[in-house]
């Protein structure tokens, strides 16, 4: 199969408009869409807007909706910061260290007898500019910054998109569905109202 | 984060990366030094803070992060505006600081990634602290004078003041009692009215230390256990505590109405407190990586009371009356200290013989958190424990309504 010849986008707007016509198509090729996003050198000044964190917990801020093929967003990570365990609802998920680091565990999915926990498979830390992926076929995961001095900021990429998980409690895999709600969209501040 | 918004231009000088070791500043005009109100020194090669820096006398935000940092001269109490000093990724300990540096007017102050083994009692004095990060140092333990009330405070008089406080106060001003005073202070407690008399003159209460904190980042220590005197702190709402070697929760942390994110994970937590139900606006509590107990374990050690507790358990529970001037102050203060059985159907109470219960609670309706009960004995149990063996146990007398607890993330 011929590859589409991949330049490496300098700027952020290069790697949007790039991913806008790789995801005209139908299908997606991962390990395209992996390395393109790799290939992109991360300029802060060109995320800075986007880049909003919160004390309390780790932020996502939406950078662009993909022709609603695909959710491209921003996650801001404070210092301690860690997501639950989480699938990504049948839809591919990149995520891309845009500054500092972040620590991934994968885990199996749980199964009915579970005993001592749920399982891990691996964790790795990843550094500045790497790009992760992850989809239901391969496993839950749950990512972390666990650094005490350094925030880190990651760049998500989800085809489909979707706003609704499961997350799971690592000692007895129970599984909850949690909606996702962005912290800023376009750069502007969106607060959540609860229903609750 | 630090990142202190909205300046731009003259008043933002950025001197990083620039393998300085000294500060220089003959390059930079008066006028400039006037007028900068945020200062960036970020990984260059101080081993010592620069005394060239107080020229900046309107300096409100400083960051000497990652450089190496040994020592902080005095000549920062200068810098009489700042506001904001950032000195991550250094060498600093507990020696590093001068000596009146809890005269600053510091709002935030972001140590970590240094050396500091203990907290330093400096930072005890800073009036307008209202952030204060010492993650990944090296820290063992965390001071009970964290709430202290500052040296000059002597005597405290109160008239007519809250019920719901007067239990709490008496409760401290008890313990300060003991710690400061002799016997010569007498305490009487006169329908929520409390008189203390001493020797010396009555003087004003000053505002503990530390009384307007909100962010405390403490992850990434050797800290095995937390101070009840933490529960003090007002306002802050935002705890960290990850990475540490914490056994247990003091109960106290219950009354922390403002905290709103509790940071536990990783450490070697087994249970939790079961008041950490009560903590209603609690909506961030992190609790992966900690060995926390997954089937209900009936614990059967139980020392039968001593004549002292039976004596002091049978005061309690029959109301028997009595006045402080009855019975000598260690006395008073023992019986000071019972705990209520949480059985309700139990009128009791103990002192120090009790029979741990660890009692699974369905939190936010998403997992089964191992609570602690202290029941007074192995017959007393809770009301709802109908199958203790079974870990399907869900009730609670005082559980939580869902909503209030649904965005908690037990990650």
């Amino acid at each position: 199969m011929e590859q589409t010849e991949v330049m490496k986008p300098e700027t952020l707007n290069d790697l949007i408009k790039v991913l806008h016509q790789i995801f005209s198509s139908d299908t997606v090729n991962v390990e395209e869409v992996q390395n393109l996003m790799e290939s992109y050198e991360s300029k802060p000044q060109e995320w800075m807007a986007y880049a909003q964190f919160d004390k309390f917990r780790y932020t996502r801020n939406l950078v662009d909706e993909g022709n609603g093929k695909f959710n491209l967003m921003i996650l801001c990570w404070g210092e301690g910061h860690g997501s639950s365990i989480h699938d990504h609802t049948d839809s591919h998920c990149f995520m891309k260290l845009l500054q500092g680091q972040l620590k991934e565990t994968l885990f199996e999915w749980p199964d009915h007898k579970i005993n001592g926990g749920m399982t891990k498979k691996s964790e790795r830390v990843l550094q500045e500019n790497q790009c992760a992926y992850i989809s239901d076929s391969i496993g839950l995961h749950q990512v972390e910054n666990v650094s005490h001095t350094e925030p880190a900021v990651s760049l998500h990429l989800y085809s489909p998109q979707f706003d609704h998980c499961n997350t799971f409690d690592q000692r007895t895999g129970h599984r909850n569905t949690v909606k996702m709600t962005f912290w800023s969209k376009y750069g502007e501040r969106t607060p959540f109202v609860s229903s609750y | 984060m630090d990142v202190y918004e909205g300046l731009e231009g003259e008043k933002v000088l950025n001197l990083s990366r620039l393998n300085l070791d000294n500060l220089d500043l003959d390059d930079v005009g008066e006028e400039r030094k006037r007028d900068t109100q945020q200062l960036f020194l970020v990984y260059n090669r101080f081993i010592m803070l620069p005394g060239s820096i107080c020229h900046f006398s309107n300096l409100v935000f400083l960051d000497i992060s990652c450089n190496r940092l040994a020592f902080i001269c005095e000549d920062i109490l200068r810098l009489s505006k700042l506001k904001t000093l950032v000195a991550k990724n250094n060498r600093l300990d507990e020696f590093s600081l001068p000596k009146d540096f809890g005269t600053m007017s510091l709002e935030v102050l972001n140590f970590s990634g240094n050396r500091f083994e203990e907290f330093p009692s400096e930072f005890l004095n800073l009036q307008r602290l209202q952030s204060l990060s010492l993650g990944g140092n090296r820290l063992k333990s965390i001071p009970a004078e964290i709430e202290q009330l500052t040296s000059g405070s002597k005597v405290l008089v109160y008239h007519g003041f809250r019920p719901e406080c007067a239990t709490k106060l008496y409760m401290q001003i008890t313990v300060q009692l003991a710690l400061q005073f002799s016997l010569m202070c007498n305490v009487i407690l006169r329908h929520f009215s409390l008189i203390i008399q001493t020797q010396t003159d009555f003087t004003k209460l000053k505002h503990a230390a530390l009384h307007i904190l909100e962010l405390l980042y403490l992850g990434g220590n050797s800290i095995t256990s937390i101070p009840p005197e933490l529960a003090n702190l007002p306002y802050l709402s935002y705890l960290v505590l990850c990475d540490n070697r914490i056994q247990s929760i003091p109960p106290q942390l219950a009354q922390m109405n403002s905290l709103r994110s509790l940071s536990l994970h990783n450490n070697l937590l087994t249970y939790l407190p079961r008041e950490i139900l009560s903590l209603f606006q609690l909506q961030e509590l992190s609790l992966r990586g900690n060995p926390l107990v997954v089937r209900f374990v009936k614990d059967m050690t139980y020392d039968p009371p001593s004549l002292l507790e039976l004596a002091g358990r049978t005061v309690k529970s029959r109301n028997l009356p009595y006045k402080p001037e009855d019975l000598p102050g260690n006395l008073v203060r023992y019986l000071d200290l019972a705990s209520k059985c949480p059985n309700p159907k139990c009128g009791g109470v103990y002192f120090d013989s009790c029979v741990r219960h660890i009692k699974f609670v369905d939190f936010c309706g998403k997992y089964r958190l191992p609570l602690m009960h202290y029941l007074c004995s192995p017959e007393c149990s809770s009301p709802c424990s109908s199958n203790p063996q079974s870990d399907a146990d869900s009730e609670d007398e005082s559980s939580v309504p869902a909503h209030r607890m649904q965005k908690v993330l037990l990650g």
